[in-house]
């Protein structure tokens, strides 16, 4: 049987995707396609339908991302293995995709309901997961967040949903900064510094990189306001805006670490904002230079 | 919340020393309480880090008061305001 490939460049992580199924991906993911990578960082094997004989004991449940209405993932925990069940956000409590990942983190498994001899691997969320697992184990943490990049500073933007993260961006974009990404970002650490990546979304947009100089945490305010914030107050913000499964110590402590580095490193600031074009002048002639 | 059941919360959290301060970070299996990690100061950090089953809240005071060199009152007070702000850490696993 033929087998189909594809590989992806993601905040610079090689991804290989294999499967005798036809492989399709969201528009997204179009620019991060790759003709072929030097080398692979994560193996993923995809298969069409679910795999046989799994048996799920509650006790191995060791996460669960749910709301008020509705499951989004559960996670499970068996010998070495995680794995992940995904629920179909349109049909309560329908399993949408089955993942499997291998103790080194490199090695994904991920069954999908394929339609016509064609499966969507990558369909939302398991891409944001697969980054997010891809992250954990290198020096990288996966933010919501945006980010615009005035061709020398990187100024990323974090909050609460609804505290201006795309409006921030937008009013850079309009003095000439590019927008990196208005929600999900990959932070690397790279050659002693911190570079910020933009991330497949469900539109298409090319891969980005810059420089991250400097992180706020915003929210809307009557008046342009910015503090300083250090030590553990900005490290707890901070991590606070990325992606976690809290559940493994060991996973947590890595965390803590690198975001200790991190703010160690980048400045990080309070920003209550006015969202018109003057919190750019405010920010630059507030902000360490 | 008494000074045992703090002891056997303790597993249950993540920490971190930045500076004179801790960091806790619960172990969560939701990722609705993925928000919630917590700082302590240096009173805070001391007690956390000194917690045993078998002691009471005047072995914290003391100890207090002899690291920090302060009255019973202020290390009464230290003790009181770092359980209070601590009880509230179970609801966040």
């Amino acid at each position: 049987m033929k087998a189909h490939t594809l590989q992806l460049r993601i905040a610079e992580f090689n991804i290989e995707l294999t499967s005798t199924s036809k492989l399709e991906l969201d528009e997204g993911y179009d620019h991060f396609i790759v003709k072929q990578s030097p080398y692979i960082n994560i193996f993923i094997a995809c298969f069409a339908g679910f795999p046989q004989g799994l048996s799920l004991k509650s006790n191995d449940l060791v996460f669960e991302a749910t709301n008020d209405q509705q499951k989004f993932y559960s996670i499970y925990k068996q010998s070495d293995r995680l794995i992940f069940i995904l629920y179909n956000q349109k049909k309560i409590n329908t399993v949408q995709q089955i993942g499997y990942l291998d103790a080194s983190f490199s090695h994904w498994k991920i069954f999908s309901q394929g339609i016509n001899g064609v499966i969507q691997p990558m369909v939302y969320p398991m891409g944001p997961i697969l980054l997010h697992y891809i992250t954990l184990q290198s020096d990288a943490a996966m933010m919501h967040a945006s980010c615009a990049f005035d061709g020398i500073n990187g100024r990323l933007f974090s909050g609460f949903s609804g505290s201006g993260k795309s409006t921030i961006s937008k009013i850079w974009a309009d003095a000439g900064s590019q927008i990196i990404n208005d929600d999900r970002l990959i932070i690397r650490y790279q050659q002693d510094a911190y570079y910020v990546y933009n991330t497949p979304m469900y539109y298409s947009d090319r891969s980005k990189k810059a420089s991250l100089n400097s992180i706020f945490l915003i929210s809307h305010a009557p008046e342009n306001k910015i503090k300083r914030l250090k030590g553990a107050e900005a490290i707890t913000k901070v991590m606070a805006f990325s992606i976690q499964n809290n559940f493994d110590p060991f996973w947590v402590e890595k965390r803590l670490e690198f975001f200790s580095k991190l703010c160690d490193q980048i400045s990080v600031y309070s920003l209550g904002f006015v969202p018109n074009e003057n919190v750019v002048k405010f920010i630059l002639e507030n902000e360490l230079k | 919340m008494k000074i045992d059941e703090l002891y056997k919360l303790k597993s249950l959290f993540v920490t971190r020393e930045v500076g004179d301060e801790l960091i806790i970070v619960p172990l969560s299996g939701n990722v609705s309480n993925m928000n919630h990690l917590f700082t302590m100061n240096e009173t805070g950090k001391l007690i956390w880090e000194n917690l045993r089953p078998e002691e009471n809240i005047e072995y914290y005071v003391k100890l207090i008061m002899d690291e920090y060199e302060v009255d019973k009152d202020l290390a009464y007070n230290d003790v009181n305001m770092f359980l209070a702000r601590i009880s509230h850490l179970d609801d966040n696993l």
